[in-house]
């Protein structure tokens, strides 16, 4: 007994020792956060839940943003990582939590997408606090694709079927290309793949004809000359991405992707989803966060959930659509 | 030449060497701790490391994969129960030797074959990247779904003893695999309406059942009759020379066999150890000792379950193609730090890769070393009274599967295999086919249905390297049992003479 607790402690006592080296190796800048939580919140730890794995492009977004936000809302943030069923485990766990501001989450995408697939997940069970982060959707094809522009592609997907690789099936690529092929009124075939690098590199060699993935998937391919990036379904742009034209540009009027927003189950005090949002606000607009978000390849947002609320109402109704719910 | 000097200049700085000390401990221990994968250890570092430079990052990241790989061997060893899946052919050796009180020799063994196997799986990564890149493009979905049905092919040699029971077994874990929703269309398929199960069964929480837990459960119900002696004595610690002679062969079938599946992506450590165990029985002189205390099965596993790991960064670096799990995660962090994976890579930044060579090599000769004198320590846990064995490494088991994913389901899920596996070891059937099945059947469906879907059948049938594979897993089934029946056909006609 005694053995066993002496072993314990002396793991416990390791871990503890290598996580604070990992963390005295990190250089984290001298900044100490400013007393700025008001009416009393957050009064203790804050649970951000995560509905992926660690390690993932949207958990890395959040734990950027949380170390962030620790520093403004003077509280540690605990990032939970809890994945499963395409992020409606977490989401679900989400939603069944208080709404005291102690427990948020991060809402992806996917937050207006499942209840479309069979899921029980409902967008209003959730009280945005913000959008930090958008991952525009692009379509590429191998180097050596007979198709160098969307029109290209779009015509052959008139006279007979193209195959498109996308990261899995309900996900965001899917719905990009279910949306491209219904504007275009072309025969785009979706062909789901487990996770975005095997789909992007069944397109590098050559088994589909395309795949529709998000800039940060596509853009190293086109630089180094194994992947052509047609176009990228968004406003402007990418700098990720020069000389590729948008969608609206290449003649094919569509913009999707995914994005990243933070937000907590509804019905939280408006004093509250102040502060939150108020500090969400703070570390999106942090260099540190925008430079990890613009160097992985996608989009740093900052957009307050007043402004982020309609969005969010319309891109319920766009996946009602797409889905046919 | 200069490009590997100045790699490997990076690694002189003292940071870096704190930042590989640091991963070999933080690695070693997540490694024996079952539950807690490396792929895990490196997603929750690198959110620490992300702040650092690239090189003392990748130190820290490289690290504790490498040390995870040997960590994990440690509890698979002595309590029956995969560290990491990585290890879990490790158990089927290993812990036999255990049993009969050569556990010492069964851990420094590990740990060298562990340290033999990663060492050449790195001698992939700095000769061979490129031209083996080009070979992993070459399999799509008919390829890989070929190849996998050549893997299922060695579900006969996981069985054991009664092949009847194994192919039981095998189908068991082919039909568990199906759990969850389905790959094209996300039907949702026995998941009883519940969410955790819609991504199938977790798989660490079904192996950690299947062999530790029913292994703890088992000792319980046979202590008394003493069927179980528990393990009293670590015996020696080295290996004696004609032990080492043993050891060659197997070393050399777990290099090849982990370097080819290491390349393949998506196929890692736990696939590899499992193939690597029974084309060394195939090989050996000795297979009826395998999976009862073989030097010979340990060596093999341990060599190629190592041995991706070169291979895996390789795809990952060359292609931009995660070649496993951690390097997925890996992937991120070099893309945030401004590398950019892929072909391009090994021109632009060729320092990187000695850097990453470099540091793996030293990762592994100080966890090696690590091993062997930690190992000692980490033993004098088992010479508590068993009663208190048992809900240690319960207690472990449930924690360490919690953790995964902070979710009840799969702690059930665990529990549930236990009993399941308890089941299996009363009546006889193995465990290995179990895994091999639920492994390989997703993969072969998830395949098979994607190279269907983007070119019917016509996808598989004009594909030469799938139909190269499709020919060598009919004969791998078809040619054993023919040629037995004709030796025995002759061997009757010669009697009857």
């Amino acid at each position: 007994m005694n053995r066993s607790r002496t072993r314990l402690a002396g793991i416990a006592a390791l871990s503890a020792v290598a996580a604070l080296t990992l963390t005295a190796c990190a250089d984290r800048g001298g900044a100490t956060g400013e007393d700025s939580a008001a009416g009393g919140f957050p009064d203790g730890d804050i649970t951000l839940v995560v509905p992926y794995d660690a390690g993932g492009a949207s958990d890395l977004a959040a734990r950027t943003l949380a170390t962030q936000m620790e520093e403004s809302l003077d509280a540690s943030i605990v990032v939970e990582n809890r994945s499963g069923g395409a992020g409606s485990v977490g989401l679900d766990y989400l939603a069944a939590q208080e709404p005291d501001g102690y427990t948020i989450g991060y809402l992806p995408v996917e937050t207006v997408m499942l209840g479309y697939q069979g899921y029980d997940i409902d967008p209003a069970a959730y009280e945005p606090l913000g959008q930090m982060v958008s991952v525009p959707a692009t379509i590429a094809v191998p180097a050596d694709s007979e198709y160098q522009t969307l029109e290209d592609l779009i015509a052959a997907a008139r006279s007979g079927e193209v195959t498109v690789a996308n990261s899995g099936t309900g996900s965001i690529w899917e719905a990009a290309t279910t949306e491209l092929a219904t504007t275009a009124d072309a025969q785009l075939k979706p062909v789901p793949f487990d996770g975005g690098a095997p789909a992007v590199t069944a397109a590098i060699g050559g088994q589909v004809d395309a795949v529709v993935a998000g800039i940060s998937e596509t853009s190293p391919g086109h630089a180094d000359g194994t992947l052509r990036v047609l176009a990228v379904f968004d406003d402007e742009p990418s700098p990720a991405l020069e000389g590729v034209p948008t969608g609206a540009e290449a003649g094919h009027d569509v913009v999707i992707g995914g994005w990243g927003a933070l937000g907590a189950p509804a019905g939280l005090d408006a004093e509250v989803k102040e502060t939150l949002s108020s500090a969400v606000s703070e570390a999106a607009e942090t260099e540190d966060f925008r430079k990890i978000i613009a160097d992985s390849g996608n989009v740093p947002m900052n957009v307050p959930p007043e402004d982020f609320q309609p969005f969010y109402e319309d891109e319920n109704e766009r996946f009602a659509a797409i889905f046919g719910g | 030449m200069s490009a590997a000097f100045e790699g490997l200049a990076q690694l002189a700085d003292p940071l870096v060497i704190v930042c590989i000390l640091v991963g070999a401990l933080a690695g070693m221990l997540v490694g024996a701790f079952p539950g807690i994968t490396a792929t895990m250890a490196v997603a929750l570092a690198s959110s620490f490391t992300l702040t650092l430079d690239p090189v003392p990052g990748l130190a820290v990241l490289l690290t504790i994969y490498v040390a995870a790989n040997f960590g994990d061997r440690v509890p698979a060893i002595l309590v029956n129960t995969p560290g990491t899946p990585a290890s879990i052919a490790t158990t089927f050796d290993g812990n036999p030797m255990a049993r009969q009180g050569r556990a010492g020799v069964a851990l420094t063994t590990s740990a060298m074959a562990s340290a033999i196997g990663t060492l050449v799986g790195l001698i992939v990564l700095v000769f061979a990247a490129i031209p083996l890149s080009r070979i992993a493009l070459m399999f799509g979905p008919a390829e890989m779904f070929a190849l996998v049905v050549f893997g299922l092919t060695m579900m006969v040699g996981v069985s054991g003893d009664n092949i009847l029971k194994g192919l039981a077994a095998g189908a068991f874990g082919l039909a568990l695999s199906s759990v969850g929703r389905d790959p094209i269309t996300g039907t949702e398929r026995f998941t009883f309406d519940i969410l955790a199960l819609s991504d199938g069964l977790p798989f660490i929480a079904v192996i950690i059942g299947l062999f530790g837990i029913a292994d703890v459960l088992d000792q319980m119900y046979t202590h008394r009759s003493a069927l179980h002696s528990p393990i009293r004595e670590m015996g020696r610690w080295w290996p004696d020379r004609s032990e080492l002679r043993t050891m060659l062969k197997p070393l050399g079938i777990g290099s090849a066999v982990g370097g080819a599946v290491g390349a393949v992506p998506a196929a890692g450590g736990d696939i590899a150890g499992i193939l690597s165990w029974t084309t060394a029985r195939k090989a050996s002189k000795e297979p009826e000792k395998f999976g009862k205390g073989s030097l010979e099965g340990l060596t093999a596993s341990d060599t190629a379950s190592n041995a991706t790991l070169g291979p895996s960064v390789t795809t990952t670096l060359a292609l931009g193609v995660p070649g496993d799990s951690v390097m997925a995660v890996l992937i991120g962090s070099l893309v945030i730090w401004g590398y950019q994976p892929g072909p391009g890579l090994f021109t632009s930044q060729p320092d990187l890769v000695y850097t990453i060579a470099g540091i793996m090599v030293a990762a592994t000769l100080l966890t090696l070393g690590l091993s062997v004198v930690r190992s000692r320590g980490v033993t004098r846990l088992l010479e508590l009274p068993p009663h208190f064995l048992w809900t240690v490494i319960i207690v472990f088991c449930m924690v360490g599967t919690y953790a995964v994913n902070n979710s009840v389901v799969d702690v059930v899920v665990m529990l549930a295999f236990g009993i399941a596996g308890l089941f299996m070891r009363r009546f006889g059937f193995p465990a290995g086919p179990v895994v091999l099945g639920l492994i390989l059947g997703s993969l072969a469906e998830g395949n098979l249905r994607r190279a269907l879907e983007i070119g019917g059948p016509a996808n598989i049938l004009t594909s030469p390297i799938a139909m190269g594979f499709l020919v060598v897993a009919v004969g791998a089934v078809t040619v054993p049992p023919l040629v037995r029946a004709l030796r025995s056909r002759r061997a009757a006609a010669r009697a009857a003479r």
